[in-house]
């Protein structure tokens, strides 16, 4: 996936419509209609953003049928989440381990502490 | 002391992640502030540090190769401002290139490329709490942007959407 198309799949995902249209077809293909539904939107509106989501790659539109069912498309999705769980997770991830250096660094250090004892020890 | 340098931060809330570590202050700052302490734990997981040069003072620098499972390398740098152990440091992180000039990660070209990283040790008797804030610095609008919109990605609630599409993902081939 080239920086661009990953651009447009970015821009498509900041919106929250956007994210809860696609989390509706996560559960499998539908149309218009159907999405439109929890949304208290229009069709047209609905329409507006599916365009978005096609154009970023995210979805496609069956054009062999009548009412034309939208789907995920899950490769770009795939390569966008690939980048945004790493980076997402950079501090979260970082702070964990930094908790379990820490965690071995203090054991360390007890036990360097301990050692000089037994030596004075009779 | 920041220094002479001028900085425009981004006039947005910043992404602030916090935690409490059961070590007292004094130990929580070595270990983000020395060279072979910072090598056993920054970065995502299943990452390593493979090279890592530092100066740690305010006008030096960290400079850092990460290597990841899949072993890509990605280099980054850290321009230290303010080192005021063990209570304050502030650094400019940003994606780099092995010489230390200042790049954009492939994979994000619209991400500021400076971002200003403040992290706050606090001691509350044996442990200490860090506080940490990321804010974009010198950016421009489009780099704001893209940050402030990315930061549904970088804690973890993302109103829950992405998780579904995540197990989603994991099944589809």
């Amino acid at each position: 996936m080239n920086d661009a198309q990953l651009n447009l799949t970015f821009a498509a995902l900041a919106d929250p419509t956007r994210r809860a249209i696609l989390a509706r077809l996560a559960r499998g293909e539908t149309t218009v209609t159907e999405l439109a539904k929890p949304f208290a939107m229009s069709m047209p509106a609905v329409t507006k953003h599916l365009k978005v989501l096609e154009g970023a790659g995210l979805i496609s539109r069956s054009r062999d049928k009548q009412w034309r069912p939208s789907q995920l498309a899950p490769a770009p999705l795939k390569a966008a989440a690939a980048w945004i769980d790493d980076y997402r997770r950079f501090w979260d991830d970082s702070m964990d381990r930094l908790g379990e250096y820490l965690k071995d660094l203090q054991q360390e250090l007890q036990t360097d502490l301990d050692q000089p004892k037994k030596k004075d020890d009779p | 002391m920041t220094g002479t340098r001028k900085l425009d931060l981004a006039k947005i809330e910043p992404f602030k992640i916090s935690r409490t570590f059961d070590a007292p202050r004094e130990l929580v700052w070595r270990a983000w502030t020395e060279k072979d302490h910072i090598a056993k734990w920054f970065g995502p997981k299943g990452v390593t540090l493979v090279q890592c040069t530092l100066d740690m003072r305010p006008g030096g620098s960290l400079l850092s190769c990460m290597r990841s499972p899949d072993g890509g390398e990605m280099w980054g740098k850290w321009q230290i401002l303010e080192v005021a152990g063990p209570e304050r440091l502030v650094f400019i992180n940003s994606f780099s290139n092995a010489k230390g000039e200042l790049t954009r990660h492939p994979m994000a070209p619209v991400w500021p490329l400076e971002t200003l990283t403040t992290i706050r040790f606090a001691a509350q008797g044996a442990r200490t709490t860090v506080d940490l804030e990321w804010i974009p610095v010198n950016a421009t609008a489009a780099e704001i942007a893209e940050f402030d919109a990315g930061k549904w990605h970088m804690t973890k609630g993302w109103d829950g959407t992405f998780d579904q599409l995540t197990d989603y993902l994991a099944t589809a081939r």
